[in-house]
């Protein structure tokens, strides 16, 4: 846990600081590799289909974590690349070419939508993107001839250089690249210039324009590559699902991403992963104990989303900092130990700012 | 020649004229203060010179270029910095990461290059890095660069937010009450800052204050505000003892 000497800048722009942060990630990575070889199927399926919301939470995250927009219509992102993945697919493009293109769709459709929202922050911005949202998954529903309406149509199975993309193995596989890649994008950006004008966007907007940053420019570009990476997503959840339909890009699917983000932790990238973690794992966990139950409350329909619910709210409450929060308190419980004091995690009051101006 | 030049400025809300008529021209290097009671509207020309308004009317010169008109983030390009009456800073970042965006004006790395974080990016930025150093040692701030800015004292984020200004290598600096909310050594520190940026730097400032004593050490040049009009200009003592400043902010038989 000893960071070593710095001895130049270039120390503090690596990725991995710590030769044990290293060693850390470069175990994770391989025990994700064997994981399927050991694994049954159902298990192999539900981590991949964790990925894939891993990454559209990254994506989500940039946004709203690092940028500190709300967007209430990221479902209709994820929508748009799994279509336009599916339809390119169907049209005899190869995977290799039609994911990154759903990725660049996806993310004309977040500078689209970015641009006339700029002047919106909070609730606005909120409410502006779910009706973005609705507005998209009617689109899917009405427009027949590209989407086959309500039916959907079933997910072509790709091959990459001769290997085909099926099952819960292939998914796995293709999501955890695309998830890996994606974190490393995210990572550069928050270490360059761009990352850093997203942060002074959320944290001060008039004093990020007078330290030069275009504040239009900026939040249209966090807009287009959060949309472009849940665009990515998308595409692979098309894999997922096999069999794309207009309503499972609803609100409710939103909701999920919004929840990833703020129980994972806002303004960290531990935190996208780790609220995907949670909210793959939370539908499983209630599966296992839904006949143990008392008083039939397991077979009451809407168990998961009032849960869902009901923790996002006392997250926001008692824990802003999220799980990746909780974990930072963990983490500094265990250095400190046996001298940790209980006033180093309290929350404090900031000073307050009066002098506005949007 | 001035480094700039207000020219009749004028700012309007509604009905209300929060400034009016106002002109004054700030020569280069030197540190020139603008008093007045609360509402006087010297917050308000600081804001129409960052282009965060658009005055109502008149026109603005810095080094010879009209600035009435450009965009506000293209301000600090210019060469134009500056700090805020009640802190502006990055709350949930480090004091380096705050300097850092300070450099932003002066990055100019294109957005898929940052994507990779190419070597050119990299580059970049331990340049950027060096320089922020350069300004951390400057106002002898080392200890709190890791810290996040929420953790620290008021006085601190104070001399941050100078650092932050200082970092966009600015030609002339606008401090917004840079003693608000210091005690009394911090501001006579504060004094010295001034002094020496004024003097190690060679940049111009304009400076927004209402501890006389500040004003009194630091400035070259005083202009006294009240409701929007200039009630005087000159030295500090000048000002100090013009019977119309004296009437309007202790009051006294009506002219």
């Amino acid at each position: 846990m000893i960071a070593p000497f710095k001895v130049s800048y270039r120390q503090d722009l690596l990725l991995a600081k710590t030769p044990a942060a290293k060693a850390s990630y470069a175990v994770l990575l391989v025990a994700l590799a064997v994981i399927p070889l050991v694994m049954g199927e159902f298990y192999v399926g539900e981590l991949g289909g964790l990925f894939i919301f891993a990454i559209a939470g990254v994506g989500l995250m940039l946004l709203t974590g690092y940028t500190g927009l709300v967007s209430l219509g990221h479902a209709a992102f994820l929508g748009i690349g799994a279509y336009a993945h599916a339809i390119m697919l169907a049209q005899g493009l190869p995977f290799l070419i039609s994911l990154p293109m759903a990725g660049v769709i996806t993310a004309a459709f977040g500078v689209a939508i970015g641009v006339p929202t700029l002047r919106m922050s909070g609730l606005y911005l909120a409410i502006s993107t779910l009706a973005f949202g609705s507005i998209i998954g009617t689109v899917l529903q009405k427009w027949d001839a590209l989407t086959g309406g309500f039916d959907g149509f079933a997910v072509r199975t790709p091959t990459i250089l001769g290997w085909k993309i099926q099952g819960a193995m292939g998914t796995y596989y293709t999501s955890l690249i695309v998830l890996v890649l994606v974190i490393w994008l995210a990572l550069n950006i928050l270490r360059a210039p761009l990352g850093r004008a997203m942060v002074a966007i959320r944290d001060s907007e008039i004093s990020a324009q007078s330290m030069g940053i275009n504040l239009a420019v900026t939040k249209s570009i966090a807009f287009g590559v959060s949309a472009g990476i849940t665009g990515l997503a998308g595409g692979l959840y098309a894999h997922y699902v096999r069999h794309l339909a207009p309503d499972s890009f609803d609100i409710l699917l939103s909701i999920q991403l919004v929840t990833i983000v703020f129980i994972g932790g806002l303004g960290s990238m531990h935190g996208a992963i780790f609220g995907a973690v949670f909210m793959r794992l939370l539908p499983q966990a209630i599966a296992m104990v839904r006949d143990d139950l008392p008083f039939g409350l397991g077979r009451t329909p809407g168990l998961e989303p009032s849960l869902f619910g009901l923790i996002l709210v006392l997250v926001i409450m008692f824990e802003p900092g999220g799980i990746n929060g909780r974990w930072m308190k963990l983490k500094h419980w265990c250095k400190s130990f046996p001298l940790h004091r209980r006033a180093a995690s309290r929350r404090q009051k900031s000073y307050a700012k009066s002098e506005r101006l949007r | 020649m001035s480094i700039f030049v207000a020219d009749e400025i004028a700012m309007n809300f509604g009905g209300i004229r929060a400034v009016e008529g106002v002109s004054f021209a700030v020569e280069p290097g030197e540190v020139f203060s603008i008093i007045g009671p609360n509402g006087a509207g010297k917050t308000t020309i600081f804001n129409m010179i960052s282009r965060i308004y658009t005055p109502s009317a008149g026109r603005m010169m810095f080094d010879g270029a009209d600035i009435t008109n450009v965009p506000p983030h293209t301000i600090a390009s210019l060469g134009i910095a500056r700090t805020f009456q009640n802190i502006e800073l990055f709350a949930n970042a480090s004091l380096l990461q705050n300097l850092l965006i300070g450099r932003h004006c002066h990055s100019k790395v294109g957005l898929l290059a940052q994507l990779g974080f190419t070597s050119a990016v990299r580059d970049a930025e331990i340049a950027h890095r060096e320089k922020a150093e350069e300004v951390i040692e400057f106002l002898g701030v080392q200890r709190y660069r890791d810290q996040l800015i929420a953790n620290l004292p008021y006085g601190v984020r104070k001399v941050v937010e100078l650092g932050r200004a200082l970092c966009i290598e600015p030609r002339l600096l606008l401090l917004d009450e840079p003693s608000s909310g210091l005690n009394v050594e911090e501001t006579e520190e504060m004094g010295h800052w001034i002094g020496d940026i004024r003097r190690d730097l060679g940049v111009t400032i304009i400076m927004v204050e209402h501890d006389m004593k500040l004003v009194h050490m630091v400035s070259d040049r005083v202009l006294a505000l009240a409701s929007g009009r200039i009630l005087a200009l000159g030295t500090s003592s000048e000002v100090q003892n013009d019977p119309e400043v004296i009437r309007a902010y202790i009051g006294g038989a009506p002219a």
